[in-house]
């Protein structure tokens, strides 16, 4: 990445910002079968939660023509309702569209302040060791024994909030500490190269030194990361809905899922099935497109392949 | 020097390995328990106030009933200020004695609840466990003999996706499909009430066919991950020039591919599959949740939905003894299945 | 010197089917080895010094072909056998010492163990037998055999770990050992060492080696006939004391030239300008014309013939031929 000079202009600027973060990962991207068959369904489901509720009416129950309570199947799929409706009538597409916002803003504050955390407690542990490194890695350890999903269970009746970035915060405490450690045992073995003894020899600043040398390596493990982060936040998050034990405002794919649950049994199972499958759809296809999103980062953060493609 | 003296080293540097090892695993039980004991205490709210709330919501009870039933249960409510209850729990607990459930009823110990529900835990979580890693083994160690073919990359692909579904969702399909539509297995409990619980054929028949679904979706889900970790490795182990000698040597293929590449391929996986053991019970919760199986998880789900401090406490202590432990174990067992920890490298 | 020839190669040619086509990694390269003399073999690395090895064992890579040749063994043509009767001459016969010590031992079984498999893989059952053999090799090597038979590979140091790959392939007593590289990734001391091992063996035993190399001057300390090979082809060859004193290819003297001088000044090692071609798309003509300071037209154009110019002095170069 070119650095502009003082003299260069604005627009010269922008020029090499979009060459470094669109035209190359993009070029990479399309190369990319996988990857672009992620981004694709990635950018979808964006797509969805952010125009989808503005296109779409709000669910609202028993508005499903004919309402006949409580008789069962009552509304397979059909052009008006291409998913069908639910138990009580209401547009099955319309729940799983207005129940996709939440999913993805809780992903994403997950998937950020966990990478947010993780690079910093790394980095630190890392650079400073010594004493701040053994108090820094022992937290982590510590927090790494402790059950994941029940804390999170426990955190969230603590906190009972709405808010998806609330909820988004309270499933990272526990994802950090394997991406700090990572980051962590990286640092301490670029240190100990000799090349970087040669530079201190040199008066170089070290910390200068190893973040240019580590993060071209990081930059890609810290972006695939992210991604799972966000995978294993929509995991958790839909999971903590489905049980029951977060507070719900809105519509939700673990709702639903409860529900339909719920509904299963006995005589109920085929329409349960029905109204089964458009969350479980929803949630396998966001994870399917986010893991086949991660070969592609692997690619565009990769120095040796972003030349090859420029 | 032409020599190691590691050989001839005694056992001192190992007892002293265990017992800073011990200490560490001490430790880290001791910060895990105190964390969650504050986190738990936290919750908001009056427990009496909560219990009654959690009567009327989840049991359509009326208020008064709920209340009289919420207040039976006061007495055995701890009181005194959070650092007070905190320091006689640790005593306690250091006795043995984890409290008593204010849910489940009323005065039961949570130890009791807990030795109810740790077996069927333990069996579902094992068994998944170990049938998940003997396939994913050898599912692994087939797309490494294929590495870089077709077919290896697409189950690479397949594997990863895979494990991302979550096992709740397996185990929703599961319910729907074999247990509602098809009924060939049973939808909730460990056993069926008309069994009588002992060593006898029906008893065991019918544990099994109850732990069937619960055990096939954590093995859906797992042993992708196997089968990935276990590819790499014996990716890594194929190019070892002590394959390439081995076959030089004239070794049978049977013995190459048990004593070379079996054995040094699933070693690097020992470790997590001892740490899997802790985390699959901390997993618990959603899939015992499905089919309302009585372990662990469903005892921290009851636990949580009525606000049952500790049995809350318990559940989670229970599983973070239980993760220590497991990487406890896995240290140890590694240095005595690994000649080059065992040694001291 | 009119002695038994227990080996005799002939016209040998092995490609390697990569991806982008056969990689003939030996071409069309003979030379025969008389019975209790040390052949040396030399070359830069990767001029298929290991592969004329593996071929000789008949213990290539999967994707890898016998083209052309034969390798005469006591009479016997290796390459026409069936494995099962292949599996009668290699290690018991024909045995050889891989070129990666350090790691060509299983980490996870103890080294008797190594020892034991090997001779059960070759129909001896007897541990006890396999232990003895073991133990009276290991002290020709100077190796402890109480401390290293029970031992794990990684608490061995290097040096061990090459005498007890020398110990395991002897312990059938072969007529022909094969040690590729046996020196390389051993410090100077301790390559000394093994050297002088080698030496003391063969001085006790008279078996014959065939010594692979890259360092030149490691076959005028220990060889008696030396083979030069040059990307998959043969260069020169003849005994040492002829081609040394004489060298005739310019790759032969290319090699000699780099070889330290005396006061051992690692900075005037001069290594040879250029490097080893494509084998998948070699150049015409002399494969060394590229990096040969004699080139000349014809070089550019045919292929040297291999030239007998004194009774077992062959050299291939354009130079030396009368054609
Ligand atoms: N398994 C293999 N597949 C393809 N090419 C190979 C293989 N092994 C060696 N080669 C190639 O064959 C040539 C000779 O290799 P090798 O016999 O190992 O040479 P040396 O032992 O002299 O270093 C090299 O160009 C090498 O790249
Ligand atoms: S044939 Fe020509 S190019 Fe080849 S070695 Fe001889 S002089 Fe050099
Ligand atoms: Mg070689």
């Amino acid at each position: 990445m070119k650095m502009a000079q003082n003299g260069s202009s604005f627009s010269e600027l922008i020029r090499n910002a979009v060459e470094d973060w669109i035209i190359i990962p993009g070029k990479i991207i399309a190369r990319n079968k996988r990857g672009l068959v992620g981004l694709i369904i990635a950018l979808g489901y964006l797509f969805v939660g952010i125009v989808g509720t503005h296109i779409i009416q709000e669910p609202q129950s028993f508005t499903c023509i004919p309402y006949e309570p409580p008789s069962i199947l009552k509304w397979p799929p059909s052009f008006e309702h291409p998913l069908g409706c639910d138990y009580i009538g209401t547009d099955i597409l319309a729940q799983i569209v207005y129940g996709t916002p939440i999913v993805l803003q809780i992903a994403l504050t997950a998937g950020l302040i966990t990478t947010i955390i993780g690079v910093l407690v790394g980095l630190t542990a890392g650079f400073k060791g010594g004493m701040v490194d053994t108090v820094l890695t022992g937290i982590t350890q510590i927090i790494m024994t402790i059950p994941g999903l029940p804390l999170i269970i426990v955190l969230s009746t603590v906190i009972r909030t709405y808010q998806p970035w609330t909820i988004g915060a309270l499933i990272a405490i526990r994802w950090w500490t394997g991406l700090a450690m990572s980051i962590r045992s990286q640092v301490l073995s670029i240190k100990q190269r000799d090349f970087i003894e040669a530079a201190k020899v040199l008066g170089m600043k070290t910390h200068h030194i190893i973040l240019r040398e580590i993060m071209p390596n990081l930059i890609s493990y810290i972006a695939i990361n992210f991604v799972f982060a966000a995978v294993g936040a929509i995991y958790a998050s839909v999971g903590l809905y489905f049980l029951g034990v977060l507070p719900i405002s809105t519509y939700n794919w673990g709702v639903m899922l409860n529900m339909a649950y719920k509904q299963a049994g006995g005589g109920a199972s085929v329409a349960a099935l029905h109204y089964f499958l458009a969350p479980i759809l929803a949630i396998v296809l966001l994870q399917t497109g986010l893991i086949l999103l991660t070969y592609a980062l692997d690619e565009v953060f990769n120095p040796r392949i972003r030349t090859e493609v420029s | 020097m032409d020599g190691s003296s590691s050989a001839l080293k005694g056992y001192m540097p190992v007892l002293k390995w265990f017992t800073k090892r011990l200490l560490i695993a001490l430790i880290t039980i001791y910060f895990a328990v105190t964390l969650s004991f504050f986190v738990v205490k936290a919750m908001p709210g009056d427990p009496v106030q909560a219990l009654i709330q959690m009567f009327v919501s989840q049991y359509y009870m009326d208020y008064d009933s709920a209340k009289s039933l919420a207040e039976a249960a006061a007495p055995f409510i701890p009181k005194g200020s959070v650092l007070h209850q905190y320091i006689s729990y640790l005593i306690s607990f250091l006795h043995g004695n984890l409290g008593v459930s204010i849910s489940y009823s009323t005065g039961t110990p949570v130890k009791d609840l807990l030795i109810q529900s740790i077996p069927w835990t333990v069996l579902v979580v094992g068994s998944a466990l170990i049938i998940s890693f003997a396939i994913g083994i050898l599912i692994g160690t087939g797309m490494a003999y294929v590495h870089g073919s077709k077919i290896d990359s697409f189950l690479a692909v397949f594997f990863s996706v895979i494990r991302s579904i979550p096992e709740y969702v397996v185990a929703l399909v599961l319910l729907i499909v074999f247990g509602f539509h098809f009924k060939w297995f049973p939808t909730r409990g460990a056993y069926s009430p008309n069994v009588t619980p002992g060593f006898n054929l029906p008893f065991i028949k019918d544990v099994l066919k109850h732990a069937a679904l619960p055990i096939l979706s954590w093995v859906i889900v797992h042993v992708s991950g196997w089968a990935l970790s276990m590819r790499a490795s014996t990716v890594t182990v194929l190019g070892e020039d002590y394959i390439t000698y081995a076959k030089i040597r004239g070794l049978p293929s049977r013995r190459i591919l048990v004593s070379y590449i079996g054995k040094n391929a699933i070693l690097p996986l020992f470790t997590s599959f001892m740490l899997s053991i802790g985390f699959m019970f901390g997993g618990s919760v959603f899939i015992e949740y499905i089919f309302a199986y009585p372990g662990v998880g469903n005892l921290l789900y009851q636990a949580i939905t009525m606000r049952d401090t500790y049995l809350m406490l318990g559940v989670f202590n229970i599983i973070i003894v239980a993760v220590v432990i497991s990487a406890l174990i896995a240290d140890i067992l590694y240095g005595v299945i690994d000649p080059r920890i065992r040694r001291g490298a | 010197m009119g002695n038994e020839r227990i080996l005799e190669v002939k016209n040998l040619v092995v490609h390697y089917l990569t991806a982008r086509g056969p990689l003939p990694a030996v071409n069309d390269v003979s030379f025969s080895i008389e019975k209790g003399r040390i052949v040396g073999v030399v070359g830069e690395s990767g001029s298929g010094k290991t592969t004329l090895a593996l071929a000789i064992l008949r213990q290539l890579p999967r994707l890898t072909r016998i083209y052309k040749g034969s390798v005469m063994f006591h009479g016997i043509d290796l390459v026409k056998l069936s494995e099962k009767e292949m599996n009668e001459i290699r290690w018991k016969k024909i045995s050889y010492v891989p070129q990666a010590a350090l790691n060509a031992l299983n980490p996870t079984i103890k080294i008797i163990d190594h020892f034991i498999e090997t001779g059960n893989a070759h129909g001896i059952n007897d541990k006890k037998l396999i232990v003895e053999k073991a133990v009276e090799i290991m002290k020709m090597l100077n190796l402890e055999p109480e401390r290293v038979l029970y031992g794990y590979p990684h608490e061995l140091s290097g040096g061990m770990k090459q005498r007890v790959l020398i110990a395991l392939s002897m312990i059938f007593e072969p007529e022909l050992l094969i040690l590729d590289e046996p020196t390389t990734a051993l410090d100077l001391l301790t390559q000394r060492l093994i050297l002088d091992l080698i030496k003391d063996l063969h001085r006790r035993t008279h078996m014959t080696v065939m010594f692979i190399t890259h360092d030149i001057a490691t076959i005028a300390d220990i060889a008696d006939d030396v083979i030069v090979m040059y990307a998959g082809k043969l260069m020169e060859k003849g005994d040492v004391f002829t081609v040394f004193k004489n060298p005739h290819h310019p790759y032969t003297k290319a090699l000699m030239s780099s070889i330290p001088d005396l006061t051992g000044d690692i900075n005037k090692m001069r290594s040879i300008p250029g490097s080893l071609p494509d084998l998948i798309n070699p150049p015409s003509g002399c494969i060394f014309h590229p990096r040969c300071p004699y080139a000349f037209e014809k070089c550019k154009r045919e292929e040297p013939p291999a030239v007998e110019i004194k009774p077992g002095h062959v050299v291939s170069c354009w130079l030396y031929s009368k054609q």
